[in-house]
């Protein structure tokens, strides 16, 4: 009898194989088809309270003390600052009238609009950001944006809708920096009212009110009745979830407790879009996807080695395998939808080129390193792919993938560059002023990027590199700047402090029935417009 | 004459009594295990499925059809075809290649972590049953505390403090089994200490050590063999549980558990990615926890056949 069960038990293995095969076999073709066909009811939506689920947990709601896209997704239903992005990464007016910037980018003239008001009644005038401004420019605050505003010398209310702004020098890029999501003004009440406290009690002038939030398990805000932009907002609530696990995610959006996740996981992207009300959009973002090297440590000091590694990549398999064709080739250090791009003559896949300049450098036999990375899958799986194309030049990687709490521990508590351990880096940067000042400087600038006081993991430190960043922001002149960062450019492309990998592509999955709420390329969530359509 | 005859008299019984120990054959203690064990069907063919997988650890990787490594970015995540029996992973990598691969890391984490667990619950638990007093107490409420800890979260907090990988899981999967070898031994020592024949070897002055080794121990061996078959199961579980949480065995090694964590992703589109690696831990978890089962039967004196 046990034999017969067991024979059985064979049986279904070998049925649901052969099961399995056919599925997978046919899903390019048939298995789409077939569904759209039992397409059933349409779904529709009751009320008007969403749901929005997000990959991480929220860390603030200060903007000016936020260091994470998500926190300021969240941010950015309630608060709005004098200047936002629209979806192409272009500076648009919000609480400012109009803005103009002295030649010599040192002066910053803001006109405010009239009669807007904070959640809490306060009036949005001069005096309140001067106290935004202020806040943030003082480096006793200790806010985590601060680095934006260092060079702020001092801000004046001209009258009751003019601000002025002097820097300490000039500063080119100083628009972007306004526009930045960390430059959102917070009611100057509320920043008396609660200090520090803040961050857990947002008061702005956003079109949705901040109405409770249980870190780890949702943040919910309400419709502000009094926004001042007509007919808006159209959506009575928001709440967003925190919910890592993708499959979870995922699940979510079918089942209908979640009206929009972001981001979607690329690997289930194709099999759920179009499907029970449910579509996918996916669009090229800012953030660039790379492997940083430390320069100060051999053999990543050796410029050929950088290069042979870039050789040694294939980045359209990259794209294929880790991001599953949801992202472009990266031709530059930033993504072609950042200011001042400037497309450079890609490192293409060259087995035979990467072990010549191996051998030039004097690493013929290719040597041993460990790549640190987050511990997240599609980051574990990036590596993964860098060990297996690495192992062709003879390079062996040891993957040592972490949780973020060790991971800033092992990269930002290094006092002295020369003792950190940090070898090979995989990471992603959203430059969110969208400019290329901050597309590059953090990352690559000099001395005064390294671990702990910004993110220069590849140690990189060029005179001319700092020289060209340097010169870049000494004018608001777009002409003059963009000259100085083609240079620049080309100068990094050249010195290839990274494995340049990929631009990633933003990838959102919503119910049919919400329209108006999108993504912008630096990863951030927008539902001012959002409704529900049906 | 009459001599002759006494003489005779017994040769004839021994002569006639000769066929007799021919029909009921002395047990040794091994047959005697074997004549019931192999009366249970189901532990046999855990048992043979088990030896089937050692061998399988033994030459898996020398006649697996392509490497564990070997990447083909143009067929990923293919479903399982004639040239790739379970199909490929998100790098096109040969999953059955890699089951078979795993099946010896899985085999030898579960093995060894026992191993080591049982070797330091056995000493622990002879020497607080044999010794009882104050030892017993403190030895055994250290257990407790260890008891206190469900095994998954005991063992992440040893990786926690050792760092992530397999010979650290090895280490962790050991501890948390001590204790409950410990227990386990412990209580079989003080049965077999109020024996008869311990008694009387201790009477005739036997030293401690040889009280131990000669006597006590071997009444110990048979529950501690029923555990430590069942226990492997357990280990091969955990040990795939803690790497796929991503604190066991580092990519690219194909261990069980580490498929199943990256190939979750896929459950959707390519189920066959988590199918397979979680087959194999499925049935080998199953097979050893049968086969512990039967040897429980076979060795237990207390069930009569």
């Amino acid at each position: 009898m046990f034999k017969k069960s067991f024979l059985s038990f064979l049986a279904v293995v070998f049925m649901v194989s052969i099961l399995l095969a056919g599925c997978s076999s046919n899903q390019p073709s048939g298995g789409e088809e077939g569904q759209s066909n039992v397409k059933t009811k349409e779904i529709k939506k009751e009320g008007k309270d969403i749901t929005i689920a997000v990959a991480e947990n929220f860390i603030s709601m200060d903007p000016h003390d936020t260091n994470d896209t998500l926190s300021y997704s969240a941010q950015k239903t309630m608060l709005e600052g004098l200047l936002g992005f629209d979806k192409e990464m272009k500076v648009i007016p919000v609480l400012a009238e109009s803005y103009k910037a002295s030649t010599n980018a040192k002066v910053f003239t803001f006109k405010l609009k009239h009669g807007i008001k904070f959640h809490d009644g306060t009036p949005l005038n001069a005096e309140a950001v001067k106290v935004n401004i202020d806040r943030l420019a003082d480096p006793n605050n200790n806010l985590k944006r601060h680095s934006l505003f260092e060079m702020v010398e001092k801000t004046e209310a001209i009258d009751e809708y003019t601000v002025k702004v002097t820097l300490k020098k000039p500063f080119g890029a100083m628009i972007n920096n306004f526009a930045h999501p960390a430059a959102m003004m917070i009611s100057p009440k509320a920043l008396k009212k609660y200090d520090k406290e803040v961050a857990r009690h947002p008061v702005g002038t956003g079109p949705y009110v901040f109405k409770e939030w249980k870190p780890g398990d949702y943040l919910k805000v309400e419709k502000n009745a009094t926004y001042w932009q007509k007919d808006l907002p159209k959506l009575d609530s928001i709440t967003f979830k925190p919910v890592p696990e993708n499959g979870s995610r995922v699940a979510m959006l079918q089942t209908g407790e979640a009206d929009f996740i972001y981001p979607v996981p690329t690997e289930q992207a194709k099999a759920i879009n179009g499907k029970k009300g449910i579509v996918v959009e996916n669009d090229p973002s800012i953030v660039v996807r790379y492997m940083s090297m430390n320069t100060m440590k051999k053999p990543f000091s050796e410029k050929k080695v950088r290069q042979a590694m870039n050789y040694a990549v294939n980045k359209e398999a990259f794209m294929k395998v880790v991001m599953q064709g949801y992202a472009d080739k990266m031709d530059s250090v930033i993504a072609p939808e950042t200011q001042f791009y400037s497309a450079q003559k890609t490192y293409d896949f060259n087995i035979e080129k990467a072990k010549k300049l191996l051998k030039e450098a004097g690493y013929e036999n290719g040597f041993t390193a460990k790549i640190w990375g987050s511990n997240t899958s599609s980051a574990q799986k990036a590596m993964e792919f860098l060990q297996q194309q690495l192992s062709q030049v003879n390079i062996k990687l040891k993957i040592e993938p972490m949780e973020a709490g060790t991971m800033s521990e092992k990269i930002w508590s290094v006092d002295d560059p020369k003792k950190a351990n940090i070898e090979l880096y995989y990471g992603g940067w959203s430059p969110s002023t969208g400019d290329a000042d901050w597309g590059v400087r953090p990352l690559l600038g000099g001395k005064d990027a390294f671990p702990p006081k910004s993110y220069n993991t590849a140690y990189f430190d060029n005179g001319k590199s700092n020289e060209l960043l340097n010169q870049a922001l000494q004018t608001a002149d777009p002409k003059v700047r963009e000259e100085a960062y083609a240079k620049l450019q080309t100068l990094l492309w050249e010195e290839a402090p990274w494995v340049f990998l990929s631009v990633d592509h933003t990838m959102l999955g919503k119910r049919e029935y919400l329209k108006g709420v999108t993504l912008l390329p630096d990863g951030s969530l927008t539902v001012t417009d959002g409704e529900i359509v049906q | 004459m009459v001599q002759a005859n006494l003489a005779h008299q017994p040769k004839d019984k021994t002569e006639l009594a000769r066929p007799q120990p021919v029909q009921v054959k002395a047990r040794t203690p091994l047959s005697e295990f074997w004549r019931k064990f192999k009366k249970q069907k189901m532990a046999l063919v855990a048992g043979s499925f088990v030896l089937a997988l050692m061998l399988i650890a033994l030459v898996g990787p020398y006649i697996a059809p392509y490497s564990s490594k070997e990447f083909d970015y143009e067929s990923i995540l293919a479903g399982p075809s004639l040239h790739h029996w379970m199909g490929t992973d998100a790098y096109g990598r040969d999953i059955f290649s890699r089951v078979l691969e795993g099946t010896r890391i899985s085999l030898f984490v579960g093995l060894f972590s026992v191993l080591f667990g049982a070797l330091g619950g056995t000493i622990l638990g002879i020497i607080a049953g044999f010794y009882g007093k104050w030892i017993d107490s403190v030895i055994m409420r250290i257990c407790d505390v260890l008891f206190a800890f469900p095994g998954i979260l005991l063992a992440i907090g040893i990786i926690a403090i050792l760092g992530p990988g397999l010979s650290n899981v090895i280490i962790a999967v050991s501890i948390f089994s001590v204790p409950i070898f410990a227990r386990i031994v412990r209580s079989s020592t003080l049965s077999v200490k109020a024996t008869l024949y311990v008694e009387a070897t201790k009477s005739l002055g036997a030293k401690n050590s040889r009280l131990i080794w000669k006597h006590i121990f071997p009444g110990t061996v048979s529950s501690i063999i029923v555990y430590f078959t069942m226990r492997i199961g357990t280990s091969i579980l955990t040990a795939a549980s803690l790497s796929f949480l991503g604190l066991g065995a580092q990519p690219p090694t194909p261990e069980w558990g580490a498929m199943l964590s990256s190939g979750r992703d896929y459950l959707n589109t390519a189920p066959h990615v988590v199918f397979y690696p979680g087959m194999a831990i499925f049935v080998t978890v199953l097979a050893f926890n049968l086969l512990g089962d039967g040897l429980r039967d076979a060795l237990d004196p207390k069930i009569k056949d």
